[in-house]
């Protein structure tokens, strides 16, 4: 039963997921494409330290530097967190606010279940989107006159669908326990844009400020440049697993809206 | 209602269903929410779907004998829905499964008439089937067609819980009678056991009475009757002095 849940939940977000893929793909190999024009006219811009960080380095000289500045930083969490984001607002607390949930749980199935039901669809768009995101990379490096192999391109984007699931994860707790679209979608979004800010001046403010953003497990250790940080992924994972079970509690234990 | 699908929690006390707690007790049980919405962009038959794979044993040939029924067109999308054929699909997906008990909060809201005919066919039929209905409604002639036991709800608490035909006999009655020449002394019927009052108009008197009628009638055979009429409280002067009385 919790099937049908599932396979409705990726039905319905199936056109904006391959819209949101066909988007990344495009927009990274345009990047690649552009690198040999841009990338090394520019060179290393010297910009305040800070705005470097915030940006992604800034280093406009390596393709691995290009990638980081134009997708890895901004461009790609924005897509794919977002999205995820987006998904698990609509999903959980958008659901119930416009009382589909009512009439659905009212059928023999459990409210925790209903709710892996619906984590397992997000992941399994974000897990599209990883691949979209890796598949736009590949053509983006052949693009731009190669550089990166494969597998660091993989972890860039295996490091991008842990730091989506965690951020669509706090969507749905904050969903779970509130049963509101708006603060779910709204709250998720405000914190990865506080915890990008934290991330990006932690250097020019206090070091140990980066580990409090989730960021900095997506990207301190620089997946263009050094593969998979198993540890960091680690991290990633666990803050999910515990936010899930914030949205189970939240959900299951109050009186459903609307 | 909600409480008794588990969407609501009881502050206090528990709630059983069927003889069970009411999260086991939902594959008994047909919903029709009265307030819902579905899937916009999704048609009717796929909203009908996925309903019955949460149910789990519902067949193909029952959804569409009951949207033929109720001439439900399944495959629109949601969206482009009016308001009573969204209702369509909500009665289907409640009487789908074929459930011991059906719970409907205000299910003939936005049908037509000729939709709410076939509505109470179906009804009549889980009827007969031995298959309870728990039927809310806020509309009197639609309570007075289906029930046959009614619990009146007054500030969140059940003011009573009775059967219809009960209500029927507590229901004040009010007898216009017609005397030959002048009606007698309203003293007399007033002094009569049940007797709430009357009024005297020329050769008519008004008596209006609770329970038992042989008094009354006795009283006026005293005297030369031309016309006896009866004049009963419908439903809806049942429910309001009903709810009167909880003010008192």
């Amino acid at each position: 039963m919790t099937r049908a849940a599932l396979g409705l939940e990726l039905r319905l977000r199936a056109r904006s997921v391959a819209l949101a893929g066909i988007g990344l793909m495009t927009v990274a190999a345009i990047t690649g494409a552009l690198f040999p024009a841009f990338g090394e006219s520019l060179g290393k811009v010297e910009l305040p330290e800070g705005v470097g960080e915030l940006l992604g380095g800034g280093d406009f000289a390596t393709i691995a530097g290009w990638l980081d500045t134009e997708i890895a930083s901004v461009y790609g969490p924005l897509v794919v967190a977002g999205s995820a984001i987006a998904a698990a607002a609509a999903t959980l607390a958008g659901e119930e606010e416009r009382r589909i949930l009512a009439l659905v749980l009212a059928h023999p199935v459990s409210r925790t279940r209903l709710l892996l039901a619906k984590a397992a669809g997000i992941a399994l768009e974000v897990a599209a989107l990883g691949i979209a995101c890796w598949l736009g990379l590949l053509l983006s490096v052949a693009l731009a006159g190669g550089g990166i192999g494969p597998g660091r391109l993989a972890a860039l984007a295996v490091h991008l669908a842990f730091l989506a699931l965690a951020f669509g994860a706090l969507a749905l707790a904050l969903g779970g326990v509130t049963g509101r679209r708006a603060v779910a979608a709204g709250g998720a979004a405000a914190v990865a844009v506080a915890m990008y800010l934290v991330n990006g001046l932690a250097p020019v403010t206090a070091d140990w400020l980066q580990y409090l953003s989730l960021f900095h497990y997506y990207a301190g250790h620089e997946p263009l440049r050094n593969g998979v940080d198993p540890g960091h992924l680690a991290v990633l994972g666990a803050v999910t697993a515990v936010l899930l079970g914030v949205a189970a509690a939240g959900f299951r234990g109050r009186d459903l809206r609307g | 209602m909600r409480m008794l699908l588990g969407l609501a929690r009881p502050t206090a006390g528990r709630a059983e269903v069927l003889g069970t707690d009411v999260l086991s007790a939902r594959r008994r049980i047909g919903y029709l929410a009265g307030d819902f919405e579905l899937y916009d962009q999704l048609t009717g038959a796929d909203v009908l779907q996925y309903f019955a794979r949460l149910r789990g044993d519902v067949g193909q040939d029952r959804i569409a004998a009951l949207a033929e029924r109720l001439e439900a067109d399944l495959r629109r999308p949601v969206r482009e829905l009016s308001t009573g054929n969204r209702q369509k699909l909500g009665l289907i997906q409640a009487f789908m499964g074929e459930p011991e008990l059906l719970i409907l909060d205000e299910p003939i809201a936005g049908l037509d008439p000729l939709v709410q005919h076939r509505f109470h066919d179906l009804l009549d039929e889980v009827r007969a089937a031995g298959r309870t209905v728990l039927l809310s409604s806020h509309t009197l002639s639609e309570v007075d067609r289906v029930a046959d036991r009614v619990a009146v709800l007054r500030a969140g608490r059940l003011a009573v819980v009775d059967t219809l035909e009960h209500l029927r006999e507590i229901a004040v009655r009010r007898w216009e009678i017609e005397f030959d020449g002048d009606s007698p002394d309203p003293e007399r019927f007033r002094r009569l056991p049940g007797v709430i009052e009357v009024d005297r108009n020329g050769a008519h008197l008004t008596v209006a009475f609770e329970g038992e009628a042989d008094p009354v009638v006795k009283a006026a055979a005293e005297y030369p009757v031309r016309e006896l009429r009866v004049r009963d409280d419908d439903l809806e002067q049942v429910f309001l002095r009903l709810y009167a009385d909880g003010d008192g």
